[in-house]
C-alpha cells in the first residue's frame, strides 16, 4: 500500500485531498443545514469561468477560480437577500449562466483540451506543489475562520432570525459563510472536479445526518466520512487507474447509502 | 402605577407598516415597562406578528418611531436582554443535529469570545435555564424526538439562557396539548412574579391567561389597549376585534 508514496505526485495529491475533505465537510454541514446544498454545485461551475479565463488568458487558473467563485457566492447571497426570487431558482439561473460563460470563454480561447477536463472531473496526477501550496493558505484561513464563527454559523442554521435578535451579526456572517464555501470550492476542483466536488460538500453531512447525533458529533462524523472517502477513492485510483474525482464520489456515496441501511427508522 | 416616570423597554409612536401599499398596522402608539406581564390579541392577519418583527428590527417600519431602552433599534446592542420565541418555534425540524443542551446553548452564543470555550458562568446560565423550564433531564435528547409541550419548554430555555429582562413569545403552542399549555402559563407568570422578567405574549387564549396579565393589547391593524383586562374586556369588544360574534366563555374559577 506505501509504494503509491514513493511517487511525488502522489504525497501531494493525498496532503491536497485531506485539506480538501476537511474543509469541504465542516463547511459542508452548515451549507446542508441551510438548505443550500445547490449552492456548492453553482459555485463550483462559477469557479469554471475563473479556470476558463486563467486558462485563456494565462493566469493561474486556481487563483482565478477563487476569485470568480467569491464574487459568484456574493450575487447569490445578495440576490437571495434583496429580491424576492426562490433562492434554488437563483442558483440554477447562476449555474446556467456560468457554464456558459465558461465555455464561451474557451471556446473563442481555444482551450478545450485536457487541461480544462482535469478540472471537470479532478486528476490527482495535476496537483502541483505550488497548488498544495495554495490549498494550505486558503484553506487555513477558511477552517480559522469556520472554527472561530462555528457557534454563530449554527445558530444561523437553525433559525436565521432568532440569531438576529439575539445580537448575532447575521448579515455579515452570511457573507463570510458564502464567500469560504466559494474559496474551499475553488481550491477543491483540482483533485475532485468541478463536476463532483458538491458531493463530497454535501454527501458527508447527510449521511452523518444520518446517526442522528448532536451538532458536535454531526460535524465529526462528517470529517470522517469525507478523509476516508478521499483517501479510500484516491488508493483505489492509484491501483486501479480510475479517474480519483469519480473515485471519491463513489466512496463517498457508499458510505452514504450504508449509513442510510442501518439508521433505518 | 407611575409608569410614566420610567424608561420603557419598548416605546412605540404613531407606527405604519404597509407592504405593497397595503396598510398591516396603522398608527400604533404604545410603551412595555420593565415587569410587565402583557398579552396581545387579535384575528389572524390582524398584524400581531407583524408588530413583533417590526419591534425586534426584523421588519422596517413604513413611519413612525420605535425605541428600545431608550434607544434606536439601529443603535440597540444589548440584545441578550430580550428572549424572543417565534410562532414556529416548536416545528423543529426533525433532521436537525442538536440535543437539547445545543438548544439551549444557542441562547448564551453572542455572550461568547472566539475561540473560547464556555466559562462556569455560561455553563451556569444554560443549566440554570434549564432547570427553570424542567427540560434538564432532556438534555442529551435530540429535539427532533421531543413532543410539542417538550420542545416548547426547550425554546423558552433557549430564550432564557441569555439571562434575558423581558421574553417574548408569539403563539408558541403550535401542537402542544393542553395539560402541557396550562404548565406553560403557570411557568411563564412564575417568571414574571419571581425571577421580574417581562413578558410578552401573543395568544389566543386569553381566558386562560386573563389573572396572569398586567394589560392586554388588541391589534388589528390599528391597537386597544386595555389596562385592566378582567373588566374592560366585552363581548362588544371582543366582537369588534375579531369581526364576528362572539361569546366570552367565563372561566367560573374567576368568578367572584
Amino acid at each position: 500500500m506505501l509504494e503509491m508514496f514513493e511517487y511525488e505526485f502522489m504525497q501531494r495529491a493525498f496532503i491536497a485531498g485531506i485539506l480538501i475533505a476537511t474543509l469541504a465537510s465542516i463547511s459542508g454541514t452548515y451549507i446542508v443545514l441551510r438548505r443550500y446544498s445547490l449552492m456548492s454545485e453553482t459555485l463550483a461551475h462559477s469557479a469554471l469561468v475563473g479556470v476558463a479565463v486563467g486558462l485563456v488568458a494565462g493566469y493561474n487558473p486556481l487563483w482565478m477560480a477563487v476569485i470568480v467563485a467569491v464574487i459568484s457566492a456574493w450575487l447569490i447571497e445578495y440576490l437571495r437577500s434583496s429580491f424576492s426570487i426562490y433562492s434554488d431558482a437563483i442558483l440554477s439561473i447562476l449555474l446556467s449562466g456560468s457554464l456558459a460563460i465558461a465555455i464561451i470563454i474557451v471556446s473563442l480561447g481555444g482551450a478545450f483540451n485536457n487541461s480544462l477536463f482535469s478540472y471537470l472531473f479532478g486528476s490527482i496526477l495535476s496537483v502541483s506543489s505550488e497548488d498544495v501550496l495554495t490549498i494550505l493558505i486558503f484553506g487555513s484561513v477558511s477552517l480559522a475562520l469556520l472554527i472561530a464563527f462555528s457557534r454563530d454559523l449554527y445558530f444561523i442554521a437553525y433559525d436565521e432570525e432568532v440569531a438576529k435578535t439575539s445580537g448575532i451579526r447575521v448579515k455579515f456572517l452570511n457573507y463570510l459563510l458564502v464567500t469560504v464555501v466559494a474559496i474551499i470550492i475553488a481550491l477543491s476542483i483540482r483533485v475532485v472536479g468541478s463536476l463532483l466536488i458538491g458531493a463530497l460538500m454535501v454527501i458527508p453531512t447527510v449521511a452523518a445526518l444520518q446517526y442522528r447525533v448532536g451538532f458536535l458529533n454531526t460535524v465529526l462524523i462528517s470529517l470522517f466520512i469525507a478523509l476516508f472517502s478521499v483517501i479510500a477513492g484516491m488508493t483505489f485510483s492509484f491501483y486501479f487507474s480510475l479517474p480519483s474525482g469519480a473515485t471519491i464520489v463513489l466512496c463517498v456515496i457508499s458510505i452514504f447509502i450504508i449509513s442510510l441501511v442501518i439508521n433505518k427508522k | 402605577m407611575s409608569l410614566k416616570f420610567k424608561v420603557p423597554i419598548f416605546d412605540v409612536k404613531n407606527l405604519n407598516f404597509s407592504v405593497r401599499g397595503q396598510e398591516i398596522l396603522s398608527n400604533i402608539s404604545l410603551e412595555i415597562f420593565n415587569g410587565e406581564y402583557v398579552a396581545i390579541i387579535g384575528p389572524n392577519g390582524g398584524g400581531k406578528t407583524t408588530l413583533i418583527r417590526l419591534l425586534l428590527g426584523l421588519d422596517k417600519p413604513t413611519d413612525g418611531k420605535i425605541k428600545l431602552y431608550g434607544k434606536k433599534i439601529k443603535n440597540f446592542k444589548e440584545w441578550h436582554k430580550i428572549g424572543y420565541v417565534p410562532q414556529r418555534a416548536s416545528l423543529v425540524d426533525e433532521n436537525f443535529p442538536a440535543t437539547v443542551e445545543d438548544i439551549v446553548k444557542m441562547g448564551r452564543t453572542s455572550k461568547l469570545s472566539f475561540f473560547k470555550g464556555m466559562s462556569e458562568e455560561d455553563k451556569n446560565a444554560v443549566k440554570d435555564a434549564m432547570i427553570k423550564m424542567d427540560v434538564l433531564d432532556l438534555k442529551d435528547k435530540m429535539v427532533g424526538t421531543l413532543s410539542g409541550g417538550q420542545r416548547q419548554r426547550v425554546m423558552i430555555a433557549r430564550a432564557l439562557a441569555s439571562s434575558p429582562e423581558i421574553l417574548i413569545l408569539d403563539e408558541p403552542n403550535t401542537g402542544v396539548d393542553m395539560v402541557s399549555q396550562k404548565r406553560f402559563y403557570a411557568l411563564l407568570a412564575k417568571l414574571n412574579k419571581d425571577e421580574n422578567i417581562t413578558i410578552v405574549f401573543i395568544t389566543h387564549d386569553i381566558g386562560v391567561i386573563a389573572d396572569d396579565i398586567g394589560r392586554l393589547f388588541t391589534i388589528n391593524q390599528k391597537a386597544t389597549i386595555c389596562n385592566n383586562p378582567k373588566e374592560t374586556l366585552s363581548c362588544e369588544d371582543m366582537s369588534e376585534l375579531y369581526g364576528i360574534e362572539a361569546h366570552l366563555i367565563h372561566n367560573h374559577k374567576h368568578e367572584h
